[in-house]
């Protein structure tokens, strides 16, 4: 009776194992050859060298593109959690329109990215604004609106409705019952979908290429830097992505487990 | 704080929810001061009643007066009533001194006075050295008494209380019983307790109302219902009862008899006239405590009649007979309840007893 459990483990684990080598070895190579200079596709495992991250650092186009993609990020960060908290809330109250609000939501995060791009792109040039940093800003609020929009309107709707009707049973305001009850129970979602937000516009590339002015971002960036050829900066800079991108999930995913779940541990 | 002075009056109100109607044309006066219970099945609109006074649910019809003025439109965080909700509805992001002087606290009393009043009302529900927990981290009894001087600390009229016990244990459930009688004696606030329980309502209540389906079916002391229900269902519902259907007899001063398939009864109307002006061989039951079955001696006259044990059960201080009566001993059934004694009952399943009830303690309600 033990023994086919146990045998049964060993081979979930060795399948496991397995796939992850096969899933996740691809990611290690930029790592690794970020660090080890590779000749003739052996790794030199006697010196290893940050010389490509030095060769990064100096690379003014580079560090262009990051500052870029981080004023992007932060504006559709605070853009997209002020909107889609607000469109989340609209939508719980139960009025009209709700339904159609949802479907114009999540219609630009489900249609593939090229098609939302020139959607854009169209019609910016139809109002007669200028390709610049806020149409990339603009561009990445519509995609990623969704995204936030779901993870607050989730937590809103696990949220008991007495706890509402209990602030005002004590005397509380709309006002107050917003600020000091709502809002707070909302928090850590709005941090959560403020995360997602920020990886998805960190690393979005095909509706930016189309509405951004001069200015690119540095999955942009890379994007030239790869036609070009491959620079050895480029494996530092996929590491350096690589490593940011994991710690953005590690963080969103903090913020996104219950609350209760967290407390009741200590 | 006089008992006798109304509190709150309901006068006709009614309530639907879209075109479903949850309650009937309902009048129900609370006194100053008293612990009123709303008993009922689940559905009888009973939390219904609670959300409308609380002002959570606005009226269909009808109005609310609070020491004579009409409150109906009065919104919820105006007044001056606090409800002790079914799941607590504690804020989970704010300590249990934080959940405790919020009331105060959006009130823009000063801080310090807030700490002292919260101090006192964790003191009174003896949770003084939890204030800084959350919710999260505290048993369901000590979340139920945070919810509780949550309620207080605002000194309300009245406290609403919706089945505030029905998530706990039995054991916890009888403490808190006795906990929440004690406290409102100390603070001499009107409660209103909603539960389904009705050995939790005769436990507490000064009066308890008896809901059905969106009616108030009947509204008195714990005793008037259980020794004069003034209809079949409560007399059903609250407590164990012994129905036998028939026809109304004749009246003789404050006894009324009824023809029964156990044979012609006798029971007191006393304080019921509607009983004593009931038309003859109208359909009535006649209604007896399992308590006050008995078996028949010499002394017995009235109401006697034969019957089979076809059961006995042993309940730890009382022991319960099921006794098939009636007509062949097949057509009623019939329970008798009767103390334990160590030595067992010399009652065994399958005898033929003869049984007996005394006339005053039996009585009658129309079908
Ligand atoms: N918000 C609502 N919408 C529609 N029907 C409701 C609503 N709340 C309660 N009801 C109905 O009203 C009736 C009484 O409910 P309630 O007052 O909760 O009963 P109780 O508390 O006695 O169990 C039930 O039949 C219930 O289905
Ligand atoms: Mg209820």
């Amino acid at each position: 009776m033990t023994a086919l459990p146990r045998l049964s483990t060993v081979l979930l684990a060795a399948i496991t194992t397995l796939v992850a080598v096969l899933l996740y070895s691809p990611l290690a190579v930029p790592i690794v050859s970020s660090f080890f200079t590779i000749a003739h596709g052996n790794v030199d495992w006697s010196s290893p060298t940050l010389a490509t991250y030095v060769a990064l650092a100096e690379n003014h186009d580079i560090l262009a593109a990051l500052r870029t993609t981080l004023i992007v990020g932060v504006c559709t960060v605070v853009l997209s959690v002020v909107s889609g908290t607000l469109l989340a809330l609209y939508y719980h109250s139960r009025r009209s329109g709700r339904s159609l609000l949802q479907f114009i939501i999540f219609l630009p995060f489900l249609m593939p990215p090229i098609i939302s791009g020139l959607a854009l792109l169209i019609f910016f040039r139809e109002i007669g604004l200028e390709r610049s940093l806020l149409t990339v800003v603009i561009g990445h609020t519509v995609f990623v609106l969704a995204i936030v929009y779901r993870t607050v309107l989730m937590r809103l709707q696990s949220m008991s409705r007495t706890l509402v009707e209990a602030s005002y049973d004590l005397g509380a305001t709309s006002w107050q019952t917003f600020w000091r009850i709502v809002l707070p129970n909302l928090s850590s979602a709005m941090v959560g979908g403020a995360i997602l937000a920020f990886a998805l516009s960190f690393d979005e590339t095909m509706i930016t290429i189309l509405v951004t002015g001069t200015q690119s971002t540095l999955p942009v960036r890379l994007w030239a830097m790869m036609r070009l050829g491959f620079s050895p900066d480029i494996n530092a800079l996929v590491a350096l992505i690589l490593m940011f991108t994991v710690l953005l999930c590690v963080l969103a995913a903090r913020f996104l487990i219950p609350r209760q779940v967290a407390t009741e541990r200590t | 704080m006089n008992q006798n002075t109304d509190l709150l009056t309901l006068r006709s109100v009614s309530k639907s929810y879209g075109t479903v109607p949850v309650l009937h044309d309902i009048d129900l006066s609370i006194k100053d001061g008293e612990f009123l219970t709303v008993l009922g099945p689940s559905g009888s609109g009973k939390t219904t009643v609670l959300r409308l006074i609380g002002g959570l649910e606005p009226l269909t019809s009808g109005e609310i007066r609070l020491d004579g003025q009409d409150i109906s439109r009065m919104p919820i965080n105006r007044r001056p009533f606090n409800t002790v909700f079914q799941d607590y509805a504690l804020f989970p992001h704010l300590t249990v001194s934080g959940n405790v002087g919020y009331g105060l606290s959006v009130r823009h009393v000063p801080r310090k006075e807030i700490a002292r009043r919260v101090a006192e009302a964790l003191e009174l529900v003896q949770l003084g050295r939890f204030t800084d927990r959350f919710p999260a981290q505290l048993s369901g009894g000590q979340r139920q008494r945070v919810a509780l001087a949550r309620a207080l600390i605002c000194q309300p009229r009245l406290i609403l209380l919706d089945e505030p016990l029905a998530a706990l244990d039995l054991e916890l459930r009888r403490q808190m019983q006795e906990f929440l009688k004690s406290i409102q004696r100390e603070i001499k606030t009107t409660f209103l307790f909603v539960t389904h329980d009705q050995e939790e309502a005769i436990g507490m209540a000064d009066r308890i109302c008896v809901m059905q389906a969106g009616h108030i079916r009947q509204l008195g002391t714990p005793h008037e219902l259980y020794y004069k229900p003034n209809c079949e269902f409560v007399a059903r519902f609250f407590g164990e009862n012994n129905l036998v259907a028939g026809k109304l007899g004749s009246v003789q001063g404050e006894l009324r008899s009824i023809e029964t398939a156990l044979g012609r009864l006798v029971c007191s109307i006393s304080d019921q006239p509607h009983l004593k002006t009931a038309a003859d061989g109208a359909s009535a039951f006649a209604a007896f405590r399992p308590e006050a079955l008995h078996l028949a001696d010499a002394k017995d006259t009235d109401n006697r009649f034969s019957g089979t044990i076809a059961d006995m059960a042993f309940a730890g201080s009382s022991t319960v007979a099921t006794i098939t009566a009636g007509a062949d001993h097949t057509g009623q059934r019939l329970r008798l309840r009767m103390p334990s004694r160590v030595d067992g009952s010399t009652l065994k399943s399958g005898a033929t007893i003869s049984l007996a009830f005394a006339p005053h303690e039996g009585h009658l309600v129309l079908a």
